[in-house]
């Protein structure tokens, strides 16, 4: 991990806060540049002659994007963690609310709370009262916050991202985010090119002279084109070594029957196993402590927040696949038991057989586990005595036998 | 502008999308966090309270959580992150021939009216980002980054909130 979480803890604090300073200056020296210093230019966004926001705005996304999904494609970092620690988590109807709020004061003021800073920086009073006026209403926020506190909190989905309810992987997603800029950018052109042609037409000589955008080299969009297509097909490349290699987070470890009893018994406070099948099927039989959760509801668990460093095992009616993406996430181990819920029955709902005398130590111990298990989850007093050949498994009383996956 | 041709040119927006996204990738990589503004601009407005009626502060919860522990208002990476934002646009203006005392708007508004608005836009959007956990620099740049559902949702939402208003303040712009 190169960017270290503890950047402002007392140790690197100092180091932590100049970073800040040089990172802001780099971040105020590019609006400025950008045209993002001048209202009339921002407001020229939602009349649409003048998409610089747009572009600058999605071309940053897609850039930083593209960037962090490689980054962590290559293994330098962890893309949740840091979106998990960068990121405020989902408050949907407050998010939809708020966002409609500033852009109404974004026309309104002409800029947003960023760009009145560099306004006023240089020079614009217009942008100073803006970025006062964003301190007084973050103040009169907090004045009022009782009135707006339950709606503050309402429809949180903590922390979620396209790519979860996707249900993609992350560069995916991100090349998807790029080609569709490439496609936005490409529209943007032509309807920047028919308003402004239409504000010519209309006679309106301020135009010409002051605020329409001069037309930008061909060469720039092509090349910032190619450099987004380019960086999508690495993102996507990286996804395919990543699953070959299966070194990705998403790659679960099989888990033997006989591992998975031997754990449910000696350690079950370290495991967390979620039954995906059937709520009814589960709820009737199931591995002991083990949650039922269908498939469909995987994601209602938030599995990538559980810190709890619990081993996740996933329990299907069969042998998984895949590990679900919901679960791919889950900042601990996964394992996928082998044979599913299928494979448990006839190993542990089923009553074992003795080995017989010549057998080894470990087939000696298996039979234990798998005797114990069959004694306590089934009922029975105690597993069937040592020699005697062949018992059959008729005696279950519940879902003996059936088939064995 | 009649001193136009002193002024250095607008980047190219591509180039300068690009640029901008370079800066909030380091700032992800180097500091494991997103770029912001209007967080600085509530612990500004916090530590200005404070500093008048430091009572008041200590008697609202939501203003009396950033002073926890005795800290400063104002001690927080957001806070120096604004103050270096506020350095590079003065200096790229200077640098550019831009850096010129004055209010910008529209022809057919006086600058009384350009300022009220402005003023009016701001507290609106001051209350609009304290509900949103961001602003366009917080929350649509560096949320949507890194593909924040919210920082989507919210995305949109300014864009559709800006255009929804736009007819009726065209007086202000066009």
């Amino acid at each position: 991990m190169i960017f270290p979480f503890d950047s402002l803890s007392a140790h690197h604090r100092e180091f932590g806060l100049i970073v800040a300073v040089i990172i802001g200056f780099a971040f105020g020296f590019v609006l400025e540049r950008a045209g993002f210093g001048r209202s009339p230019k921002l407001a020229a966004q939602f009349y649409l002659y003048d998409m610089t926001v747009f572009k600058v705005m999605f071309g940053a996304i897609v850039t930083a994007c593209l960037g962090i999904v490689v980054f962590s494609q290559l293994g330098l970092v962890e893309l949740r963690t840091l979106s998990n620690w960068a990121t405020s988590e989902t408050f949907l109807w407050p998010m939809i609310v708020g966002g409609f709020l500033l852009g109404i004061g974004f026309i309104i003021a002409g800029y947003c709370p960023g760009t009145s800073a560099v306004a006023a920086a240089s020079g614009n009073l217009d942008g100073l009262f803006t970025f006062i006026g964003v301190i007084i209403g973050s103040f009169i926020y907090s004045e009022a916050f009782p009135l707006f506190s339950r709606f503050h909190e309402a429809s949180n989905l903590g922390h979620v991202y396209l790519y979860d309810l996707l249900h993609l992987p992350a560069p995916a997603v991100a090349a998807a985010v790029a080609l569709m800029a490439i496609l936005c950018f490409l529209g943007a052109e032509k309807v920047e090119q028919y308003f402004s042609e239409k504000l010519k037409r209309s006679g309106n000589t301020e135009f010409e002279n002051n605020i329409l955008p001069e037309r930008h080299s061909r060469l720039a969009r092509q090349s910032t084109f190619a450099t987004f297509g380019a960086l999508a097909l690495i993102a996507c490349f990286t996804l395919f070594l990543t699953i070959r290699n299966g070194s990705s987070r998403s790659s679960a470890l099989p888990l033997s029957q006989a591992d998975l009893g031997e754990r449910v018994l000696k350690e079950p406070w370290r495991l967390r196993i979620i039954d995906l099948r059937e709520r009814e099927a589960c709820l009737e039989t199931r591995v002991p402590g083990s949650e039922c959760v269908p498939l469909a509801e995987l994601t209602t668990l938030a599995l990538s927040e559980d810190t709890s460093g619990r081993d996740l095992i996933l329990v299907g009616g069969i042998d998984l696949n895949e590990v679900p993406a919901a679960a791919a996430t889950y900042p601990g181990r996964v394992f996928i038991l082998e044979k599913g819920f299928e494979g448990w029955k006839s190993f542990a709902l089923t009553a074992p057989n003795h080995p017989g005398p010549s057998a080894s130590p470990d087939e000696v111990g298996s039979y234990r586990i798998r005797a114990a298990l069959y004694s306590s989850l089934t009922g029975a007093k105690q597993a069937p005595p040592p020699p005697p050949p062949a018992a059959t498994g008729g005696t279950t009383k519940k879902k003996g036998g059936g088939c064995s996956g | 502008m009649n001193e136009s041709h002193f002024e250095k040119p607008f980047w190219n927006p591509y180039l300068a999308g690009i640029a901008l996204g370079l800066v909030l990738l380091s700032s992800f990589l180097i500091m494991g966090r997103g770029l912001g503004a209007s967080g600085a601009a509530n612990r500004i407005g916090v530590a200005v309270v404070s500093a008048i009626a430091p009572a008041h502060v200590n008697a609202n919860p939501v203003m009396a959580s950033l002073k926890e522990d005795g800290a400063h208002p104002l001690d927080d990476w957001l806070v120096f992150e604004v103050l270096g934002l506020f350095l590079g646009g003065a200096v790229a203006a200077l640098t550019a021939g831009r850096m010129k005392l004055g209010i910008l708007k529209g022809p057919r508004i006086s600058s009384e009216f350009r300022l009220v608005f402005a003023l009016t836009g701001g507290i609106l959007m001051g209350i609009a980002a304290r509900l949103a956990r961001g602003c366009t620099s917080g929350q649509a740049l560096s949320g949507g980054a890194l593909l924040s559902l919210g920082s989507w949702a919210f995305m949109f939402s300014v864009f559709a909130g800006g255009y929804a208003l736009a007819r009726l303040m065209k007086k202000e712009w066009l």
